[in-house]
């Protein structure tokens, strides 16, 4: 297919995309893919002094890049001045919201007057394309040397060490001390050099997201925000994700609302359509008024590893490491949506590693491994190993969590608050055998609660 | 609830995908390994993971799948969708593909 003719798009670039031939041995280390963990990894060498190449295979920054919509700061924070950053709102409300697919909905809506205060609880949506570029032109003031429209197709070995990177450039080998392998979800290289094996399909997870262009105040109105304040809305059950195993969200930029699904590869397999189910999703009674009127201003896609702890790859190798998405770094507790902040996590432990290791005149995987210590015992692998045990618990729990339970919550609650001339008494009574039904029994409830417990824990 | 109503229209994903910018590679960046897996595959599991249509099987084909690079969102699902591990997947060359504005 593809493979035979490298040199056929290159020779259709621009000259100043062509003139490039001085980067072979040019550099202390090169960082494939200017997303947030190889960008953090770039700007924490270069302040400790090193020289580096970062390749993007995009046209800018940020252009194949996708998540669902929250940026978690506080460790970009440390690296630049983020008051310059395009973020869009920062989280004033988080709402979690059970669906039937019978269009019922409960949910719980949390809005600490602590989160108004600056820094936010540095949480803000933002918008990928615009922030990664933003964030990327941090590093180049930092003194890295970002080259786009360039994709690194191999790695260069030399004996068992890696010692550069093949790209699709004409004469475009590139040899450096040590390579960041910060490419992402779909991380051909480092499964390509046998670094890392390909995930499992059930380990993986597809999002589906469209952008809805709104004016600002229709926004402020709807979600009832004023300000640069956003609201961060998590979905769950039938009415979210049909018959998958996942969930909905709903983020409000500054004129837009971000929309999306999350569920396994797996269920999409099963039959159960990507497009299919954001339909479902954004057609649900509790979601359609969010983004009435809204016009479609992108459609996009991206899987999501979810393997947790148990598959990270190894993350230090000779002559490289492996950062961000690339490396399986997702926390998903149901409760917790994380990524961002720990790809930037990591790829600042792993330019601090890299940069020791190179003072010292190395670049083996003994003198790296202060990279995966550090992240070993930083927030990124402890969240990630406490819930590692979340996502095949839901997946075997799923008929109850996604199905029964958001209908028996439905019937509870029309019950309780049931207008007729029965009692109180009689009608509360009605309400919890609608939940103990659904539950098991009290000896199903109670050790579904034990099983759960270590959610809020 | 009886008024579970769609809000939304209906929308088609030639309508989702004319909202993506794109620059086209000039050749595919996807193929299958082998013709021969998707000859014998019933169950065509890369035409319902794929997001953006890209994989179509013909039913009154060979069985292998015709393939619309040019509409790839490059979010990799075809690649853990297939059980047979026979989607060849690569990344665009030289900037081309999918261009994300807002992402």
């Amino acid at each position: 297919m593809s493979h035979e003719t490298t040199t056929a798009g290159g020779l259709q670039r621009p000259a100043l995309q062509t003139e490039t031939p001085n980067y072979d041995d040019a550099f202390d280390a090169v960082v494939v893919g200017a997303g947030l963990a190889g960008t953090a990894a770039a700007l924490t060498m270069a302040r400790d002094g090193l020289d580096v190449l970062m390749l993007e295979r995009g046209p800018a920054p940020g252009t194949k890049n996708v998540f669902g919509g929250v940026l978690y700061t506080p460790t970009i924070r440390e690296l630049v001045d983020i008051d310059g950053a395009p973020l869009e709102r920062y989280i004033a409300e988080k709402r979690f919201s059970i669906l039937s697919s019978d269009g019922d909905e409960t949910a719980m809506s949390m809005r600490p007057g602590a989160w108004r205060d600056d820094p936010h609880n540095d949480s803000y949506t933002v918008l990928r394309r615009r922030f990664d570029e933003w964030f990327a032109k941090q590093a180049v003031e930092a003194g890295v040397t970002l080259v786009t429209e360039t994709t690194v197709t191999g790695l260069l070995r030399d004996g068992g060490a890696i010692v550069g990177v093949t790209t699709d450039r004409p004469d475009g080998e590139i040899h450096a001390p040590v390579v960041v392998l910060a490419e992402g979800a779909n991380s051909l290289v480092t499964e390509g050099a046998d670094l890392k094996e390909r995930p499992e399909r059930e380990e993986v997870a597809v999002s589906v997201k469209e952008v809805f262009k709104l004016d600002r105040d229709t926004i402020d109105d709807r979600f009832r925000l004023d300000g640069d304040a956003g609201a961060a809305y998590q979905y769950f059950g039938e009415g979210a994700v049909g018959e998958a195993v996942g969930g909905g969200f709903v983020y409000t930029n500054k004129r837009s609302v971000s929309v999306g699904v999350v569920y396994r590869v797996e269920d999409a397999a099963a039959g159960q359509t990507p497009e299919a189910t954001l339909d479902a999703f954004e057609s649900h009674p509790a979601v359609a008024p969010l983004i009435r009127g809204g016009r479609r201003i992108e459609y996009s896609a991206h899987v999501v590893p979810e393997g947790g702890a148990r598959a990270m790859p190894d993350l230090v190798h000779d002559g490289a490491v492996v950062v961000g998405d690339a490396a399986g770094l997702v926390l998903n507790s149901g409760v917790h949506l994380e990524g961002t902040n720990m790809a930037v996590e990591s790829g600042y432990h792993a330019g601090k590693a890299i940069a020791a290791a190179l003072a010292d005149g190395r670049s083996d995987a003994e003198a790296l491994a202060a990279y995966a210590r550090d992240l070993d015992q930083s927030f990124v692998v402890e969240n990630l190993r406490h819930y590692d045990w979340f996502q095949r618990t839901i997946a075997a729990d799923r008929q109850f969590l996604f199905e029964d339970l958001p209908r028996a919550l439905a019937s509870a609650e029309t019950e309780y608050f049931k207008m007729d001339r029965t009692s109180k008494d009689e009608h509360t009574g009605a309400a919890r055998d609608h939940l103990v039904a659904a539950a098991g029994g009290w000896f199903g409830a109670a050790k579904r609660a034990w099983r759960f417990r270590r959610m809020l824990s | 609830m009886s008024t579970a109503q769609p809000h939304v229209p209906d929308v088609s994903i030639e309508d989702r995908l004319y909202t993506v910018k794109y620059r086209d590679a000039g050749e595919s960046h996807l193929g299958v390994e082998n013709p021969d897996v998707c000859a014998d595959c019933t169950t065509n599991e890369c035409t319902s993971v794929c997001p953006a249509a890209v994989w179509t099987v013909d039913p009154d084909g060979d069985g292998v799948p015709s393939i619309a690079y040019e509409n790839c969102l490059e979010c990799g699902t075809c690649r853990y969708g297939c059980p047979y591990d026979n989607v060849e997947w690569t990344y665009p060359k030289t900037g081309g593909g999918v261009v994300f504005k807002q992402g």
